[in-house]
């Protein structure tokens, strides 16, 4: 290879850049971690779904020299036939034009298992950067009694430094960036033996030179000559035109004499280099041993307590995800609505107020609500990942996952999503079948998740009766059991459906390794999910809260003068009339202190304060009866403070309500209501009014929406409590058509209600989400379409059925 | 001579060569399934599919599809 590295010159303003590769579970992202710390920033690669992070770090106390590193995708060769495959070779070689060309490469490979790490190794080499080798995970191999020369390692990859490190201890990797720093500095005279056949080097060579101007590396000639119709081909052909096809066919054409199939040139050479390097260096005997993940694996991977163990740790999760989370989640929702309530009062009344009360304040918190959840389930998953057993999840339940088209590797995004479709979606980057990863992309919000549960439970409290069956059963778990069950069937089948039509998956397949067993360290799993919290907030966060202003907007404007007025009016007169009859029990209570003996002028304070500690008008009449025992010789008194005390606090209960009445007046007039009796047609066949329509649409950001809009549609305040939500919900009538006088919520509706919710995708974070993960808003809006479809489907057979037979 | 998919769990056997040359051999290659390389058949899932294999030092997970790619010369 000659001179693979050559000193640059650069301004003293640029960092050095390093690039961080090696095969998947090798411990790449653990030393990426330890060298970078929290300087990290995460992106998306142009064009594709999958993730880029960067991160910085320096060297040097005294100047020090600043590097940044990018953290290429895990790979076990730089094989591309897909667009995110061809990242890495991309990544590595600069880019388009390579502009952002590596100054040193950082090469991680797994100690225990050298060569297939030397594999991925002598593609990269190609690359004609300089390389630091990583030895990762030395301890272990160690252990298992694998002996490595470093030196001589060294010698065969052309003398580039090889650092032995343990990436979860952090041990070796201040030494892996003072070589890095070292190599850049001082690049070595590098010869590397060739060790792929006369007739690949010939294309090579004859490449190379006819392409002279285009200075793309070895590495890559290597993809466009070996990935027939691959992305790398596709550019080469697009870059330099149809004689290049022609003089890429006839080169391919000189190596298929030799080699058949083509692909046998390569990988031949590579494994044959590799094994090579690794016996000259390592010595072991695999078989010999029995390595201790196996024999745990004897339980784990069990065929009866293998899934046994696994439905024990889902369930031992979501319990400890639910309690753990709820209380987080209640401060949440305490701190946002104190904070409303605090900037409401230095306000004045109006728009602006409500704006930012209502809408920012509320947004954001509503936004904030969904992270308690979230963080605990992702430090849940990594701890599963970073441990091991997450592929062997995967392998247990695989089987089973492609009967409906999925595959093993859907098991954690859709786990997730029993949580919050979010994590899900966003979990589904570990799939690399691009189709694979849509269908999933696709039913993972069909799956149970929190915010479903408040609008089953005041649904199921409503009308659905409480019956126990032998005892253990009851009708209410019943029905929510198949709540449940209707997201996974629903998702089974949707999936079964996409995997025969739109996404059929092409090379669909579970090669994969499962990795023996680690402790995973804290500041992996902290990083981890510190990363997914930020860009769950960053990303979803903000579209979320844009939509939750629209939606406050829309239900709040036109602002009526005339109800306004109206209501100002009947404010007035209601204070006047407790006003009055204030006075009168006022001046009464006067002459009556006044007639009190010296030694009692306290009595009527200690009596009023004992009445100022109730709160409902319904316990005043027994605290009367006991102050009556107390003081038998102030009975009057005591009348009077009762009466005064009762008159505040219906006065106070009539403010509340006529404000209630008031919010509910604005919202049926409001841009909202009308849309809801514009639609009602649409909905009747559910045996929807307009009012439940309305809420509907309302809860477009997020389900559980709904039961703060039919509060206030229903005159009792968005945060009504949901026992007077039940009564009330059970009194509504039809107000026209040809059921007026009717209820309108009957068991049939309250059942049609439950299945919109369990399959329509009324989430603006999952649909934001599923748009930043398939880089298009068209799946986002074909997800949110198929799923508002079904959910309308489904609902109407239901309602139909039900109301059919008389429910 | 026979294929990864008819063997028992438990037994052993030398990579031979592959039945295709397709990108899931490919990757077959590059996680180590090279022939000449002895291999341990661990285990199958509990629904028989997909299965474990030890090849050098890792253990890989591949369907019996894949599997059948894969020509064995069992040990006795």
């Amino acid at each position: 290879m000659g001179r693979a590295a050559t000193a640059r010159t650069y301004s003293a303003t640029r960092p050095y850049r390093v690039a961080i590769c090696g095969n998947p579970n090798s411990g790449k992202t653990t030393i990426f971690n330890a060298i970078t710390g929290l300087n990290q920033k995460v992106a998306n690669y142009p064009g594709v779904t999958v993730e880029k992070v960067t991160g910085r770090f320096s060297v040097g106390k005294e100047n020090p020299q600043q590097f940044t590193l990018l953290d290429v995708p895990g790979t076990y060769s730089l094989a591309a036939f897909t667009p995110d495959e061809y990242i890495a070779i991309s990544a590595l070689s600069g880019g388009p034009g390579g502009q952002q060309m590596p100054d040193a490469i950082i090469c991680i490979i797994d100690a225990t298992n050298l060569e297939r790490g030397l594999y991925l190794l002598f593609q990269i080499l190609e690359i004609g950067r300089p390389v630091v080798v990583a030895l990762n995970m030395i301890d272990l191999a160690q252990r298992r009694g694998i002996q490595i020369d470093f030196e001589k390692l060294s010698r065969a990859i052309g003398g580039f430094p090889v650092v032995p490190v343990v990436g979860n201890r952090g041990q070796g990797i201040e030494r892996l960036k003072q070589e890095t720093a070292k190599l850049i500095a001082t690049p070595p005279d590098i010869s590397l033996n060739r060790f792929y056949d006369d007739a690949t080097e010939n294309v090579l060579t004859e490449l190379q030179s006819y392409f002279d101007q285009a200075h793309r590396t070895r590495a890559e000639y290597l993809r466009i000559i070996f990935d027939v119709n691959g992305p790398a081909e596709a550019k080469f052909v697009r870059e330099e035109g149809h004689e290049a096809r022609n003089m890429l066919e006839r080169g391919r054409t000189a190596i298929r004499k030799v080699w058949s199939p083509l692909s046998a040139a390569e990988t031949t050479a590579l494994t044959r280099r590799a094994a090579e390097v690794f016996n000259s260096t390592v010595i072991i005997d695999h078989f010999s041993q029995r390595m201790l993940s196996d024999k745990v694996d004897r339980y784990l991977l069990h065929r009866l307590l293998g899934p046994l163990v696994l439905l024990l740790t889902m369930v031992l999760m979501f319990q400890f995800i639910f309690s753990w989370a709820q209380p987080f989640m209640e401060m949440i929702d305490v701190m946002f609505t104190g904070l409303a309530g605090w900037v409401a009062t230095l306000m004045p009344e109006g728009p602006m107020q409500s704006l930012i009360t209502d809408g920012v304040i509320g947004g954001v918190g509503s936004v904030l609500a969904f992270i308690p959840q979230i963080a605990i389930l992702f430090i849940f998953i990594a701890i599963l990942e970073d441990s091991g057993y997450m592929s062997r999840a995967a392998f247990l339940v695989d089987r089973m996952f492609r009967w409906c088209g999925l595959s093993g590797k859907s098991f954690i995004p859709m786990l997730s999503s029993f949580a919050c479709a979010v994590p899900g979606i966003m979990a589904t980057r570990t799939i690399e079948d691009r189709n694979l990863r849509f269908i999933t992309i696709m039913v993972a919000p069909l799956m149970t998740c929190s915010a479903r549960l408040p609008v089953y439970a005041i649904m199921i409290a409503a009308f659905v009766p409480y019956k126990s069956y032998f005892g253990v059963l009851n009708l209410q778990g019943i029905v929510l059991a198949l709540l449940y069950l209707l997201g996974l069937v629903v998702a089974a089948v949707v999936s079964f459906v996409m995997s025969r039509t739109i996404f059929r998956a092409e090379r669909d397949t579970f090669l994969m390794e499962i990795p023996s067993y680690k402790l995973p360290t804290v500041k992996s799993v902290l990083i981890k999910v510190l990363n997914r919290v930020k860009s769950f907030v960053v990303r979803a966060g903000t579209i979320i809260l844009a939509i939750t202003i629209i939606i406050w907007a829309l239900s709040y404007y036109p602002r009526s003068r005339a109800v306004e007025v109206e209501f100002a009016r009947q404010e007035t007169t209601l204070q006047a009339r407790y006003d009055s009859a204030r006075m009168v029990a006022q001046a009464k209570l006067a002459e009556l202190e006044r007639n009190l003996p010296e030694d009692e002028v306290n009595l009527s304070g200690a009596v009023s304060d004992a009445l100022a500690q109730i709160e409902d008008e319904v316990v005043l009449p027994e605290l009367k009866v006991q102050l009556l025992a107390d003081y038998p010789a102030h009975e009057e008194l005591v009348e009077t403070l009762s009466g005064l005390r009762l008159l505040q606090i219906r006065r106070e209960a009539s403010l509340r309500e006529l404000d209630n009445k008031r919010a509910g007046q604005h919202l049926r007039s409001s841009y909202f209501g009308r849309l809801g009796r514009a639609v009602e047609p649409a909905f009747l066949p559910l045996g929807w009014d307009w009012k439940i329509a309305m809420a509907t649409l309302a809860s477009f950001p997020a389900r559980e929406v709904i039961i703060a809009t039919l509060g206030t549609i229903y005159n009792l305040g968005a945060d009504a409590k949901s026992v007077s939500l039940v009564n009330k919900m059970r009194q509504v009538k039809w107000e026209n058509g040809p059921k007026t006088g009717k209820p309108v919520f009957t068991l049939a509706v309250a059942l049609s209600i439950m299945v919109f919710f369990a399959i329509c995708c009324q989430c603006g974070a999952t649909v934001v989400t599923i748009k930043q993960e398939t880089a298009s808003w068209y799946y986002a809006v074909f997800a949110f379409g198929y799923m508002t479809a079904l959910a309308y489907l489904l609902a109407l057979v239901v309602y139909q059925l039900f109301a059919g037979i008389g429910f | 001579m026979t294929y990864l998919d008819k063997m028992m769990p438990g037994q052993r056997g030398t990579v031979v060569g592959f039945t295709d040359d397709s990108p899931v051999t490919r990757r077959l290659l590059e996680l180590g399934f090279v022939p000449g390389r002895s291999i341990n058949y661990l285990r199958n899932a509990p629904l028989r599919d997909p299965m474990e294999v030890q090849v050098g030092p890792s253990c890989l997970s591949l369907r019996r599809a894949e599997a059948a790619l894969v020509a064995v010369e069992p040990e006795d």
